[in-house]
């Protein structure tokens, strides 16, 4: 997921909350480009010029963009122009409706008017949090990333087969030894879960396809064991059963990011 | 303990919909019309039987009472024919009026909710703006705090994170406000369309897993089956039903909520649990009335509207589905409580 380009289109780019939402874009990895209209009279074909000029040229990976995009009563939706012309145009490009109006007739006239049925496109509240802007931004982008950081101690490398840990908050991450194989797997498909939506339970018999033997339910429970013993002796720390990797009702398992 | 019984302001609502219930059957008029029409052949029978007694009378029958009977009939049915024909002609003009009064009354309606839509959004806009930017400068300020090495002080943290955790509260309150207009309007009908509940489920706990998390609980969310597929409904009314009830399942839960996914032939079910301290079998009843909360119950100042589990549960039933609760009250070892939406795989339109 790295490099990946999001464009962000808002006539209020320069507020704080935009700053915020850019910020913690920057921090997953993702390089931003604002659409910033050259005019100073911020009306809404403007920004359609500018937004429209800067998809052809940047050819981003995904669009954060706002509905209201001026405050002249015709630019009250001038953001829905834009996303039918991305529909239209460029229908895998992936947008994320950043508004106000993300619920009520107005999401319904959008969906009605502006959207094919199986367009990449959802809608957020202006008010939610940027960790909840970039959970909807995976989701939407699809992808799974090459490093997968699972909170502020633990980091996947899906490419290189390795989880790496770091005790301390600034010291350097080490590979958790002992982690490998089926063990891996294990690990890597439970960060990708929690990745794309905390608290979201992988069942078992999404994992135990990793696991041998005809008890393939306890080879699974000692192969979760073995992987937070060792990620809690790289971290210094004993991890119990409601630590990292939890059982939820004998369902499947869930990450759990250690807290430090 | 009296508690406030709630339901007769909950079933009232506002005085078009409470009209509604006083409109005739559709049949009404189609059957008046039928019964003037039958009162104005009894009259004109009962004419011709006047006209022709004088003339045909004692050829066909002997007289009685010095009079010949066809006069008797006639003038029976003369004055029959009178009286079916008026009752017919007032009650269709009673129907007539009423109708009227209806399309008055939906006028009305329509423009009672085009005005206060047009408020709510206004008010919505002018309210978020300010909002947003409380919560950019209250992100920025964090930022700058994160940047300096210091640490920052525990009771900075918590009154940055008091900003942040009201976001949700004010989300929801508008999203609320917006649903109850939408359930005062006459006649709007639910609207269907393919939704996947696992996406809406997944986005509720996106928004709500940072709250819980400031507040040491947890969140955790299955669905069975895993690819649990598409359904028929309205995604806003989905999102609003589950929204309250994490919103509300967060806000008393000791350390965890669960919401599980299952589905079966007929319907789809949403199970929003949580391990707190429960609700005592008195207040259930009252659960789901509209402005009604534990404090009221205890004639103690309310810390919420009491409108979000009215919310849930009357859009659970408009859209032919139900919502239940079921609870364990502390001190009982086994406390909780589970919030279950029952809604239909293929809804009638």
């Amino acid at each position: 997921m790295a490099d990946s380009k999001i464009l962000i289109i808002d006539d209020e780019w320069e507020s704080a909350i935009v700053k915020a939402v850019q910020r913690r874009l920057e921090e997953e990895g993702w390089r931003t480009v604002i659409v910033e209209p050259q005019s100073r009279w911020l009306v809404g074909d403007e920004f359609e010029a500018a937004a429209i000029y800067v998809i052809e040229a940047e050819r981003p990976d995904g669009v954060l963009l706002d509905v209201r995009l001026g405050e002249h009563r015709d630019d009250q939706f001038k953001g829905l122009e834009i996303l039918r012309y991305i529909v239209e145009h460029y229908p895998t490009l992936p947008v994320l409706m950043f508004t106000q109006y993300a619920q009520g007739p107005a999401r319904d006239t959008a969906v009605r008017g502006a959207l094919r049925w199986n367009a990449p496109v959802d809608y957020i509240d202006k008010l939610a949090s940027p960790e909840e802007v970039v959970l909807r931004l995976r989701r939407l982008i699809g992808a799974a990333p090459e490093l997968i950081p699972v909170g502020a101690h633990l980091l996947v490398d899906v490419g290189a087969e390795t989880v790496s840990a770091r005790p301390e908050r600034n010291a350097d991450l080490r590979p958790v030894d002992d982690i490998h194989g089926m063990k891996f797997e294990i690990f890597r498909e439970l960060a990708a879960a929690w990745y794309r939506s905390p608290g979201e339970l992988v069942p078992f018999s999404r994992l135990e396809r990793y696991s041998e033997g005809e008890e393939a339910r306890a080879s699974l429970r000692v192969r979760i064991r073995e992987i937070k013993v060792s990620i809690g002796k790289s971290l210094g720390i004993n991890l119990g059963a409601n630590d990292l990797i939890i059982n939820v009702r004998d369902r499947g398992y869930r990450l759990v990011p250690p807290q430090m | 303990m009296i508690i406030p019984n709630f339901r007769p302001r909950l079933r009232a609502g506002l005085p078009w919909n409470r009209r509604q219930s006083w409109l005739p059957p559709t049949w009404a008029a189609p059957v008046a019309g039928l019964t003037r029409r039958l009162g104005g052949l009894l009259l004109a029978a009962g004419l011709v039987g006047l006209l022709l007694a004088p003339l045909l009378g004692e050829a066909l029958f002997p007289r009685l009472w010095s009079i010949e009977p066809l006069t008797y009939i006639g003038a029976a049915l003369l004055i029959l024919g009178l009286v079916v024909h008026g009752a017919a002609h007032l009650t269709q003009e009673a129907l007539r009026r009423g109708e009227a009064a209806a399309v008055e009354d939906r006028r009305i309606a329509e423009r009672w909710t085009r005005l206060t839509q047009q408020y709510f959004e206004l008010f919505n806009h002018d309210l978020g703006r300010p909002l947003r930017r409380i919560l950019g400068k209250e992100r920025e300020i964090r930022e700058l705090l994160q940047d300096t090495d210091a640490a920052i002080p525990p009771s900075v943290r918590e009154l940055l994170d008091e900003i942040e955790e009201q976001t949700p509260s004010f989300r929801l309150m508008m999203s609320n406000i917006q649903v109850l207009i939408e359930l005062e309007t006459p006649n709007t009908g639910a609207t269907l369309h393919a939704v996947e509940p696992a996406e809406v489920v997944r986005r509720i706990v996106d928004r709500y897993s940072l709250v819980a998390a400031d507040a040491q609980k947890q969140i955790a969310w299955w669905s069975e089956p895993t690819e649990f597929g598409i359904v028929y409904c309205d995604s806003s009314a989905i999102e609003h039903i589950v929204t309250n009830l994490v919103d509300n399942t967060v806000r008393y839960a000791g350390s965890y909520v669960e919401i599980g996914l299952t589905r079966d032939e007929d319907n789809f079910y949403i199970r929003v649990g949580d391990d707190g301290p429960g609700i005592a079998n008195r207040y259930l009843p009252f659960l789901f009335d509209r402005g009604w909360t534990p404090e009221v119950a205890r004639r103690e100042e309310r810390t919420s509207s009491g409108l979000g589990l009215f919310i849930a549960h009357t859009l659970a039933k408009r859209y032919g589905g139900d919502l239940t609760v079921t609870s364990v009250a502390a001190p009982d070892p086994e406390h909780h409580t589970a919030f279950l939406v029952t809604l239909p795989l293929r809804p009638k339109q």
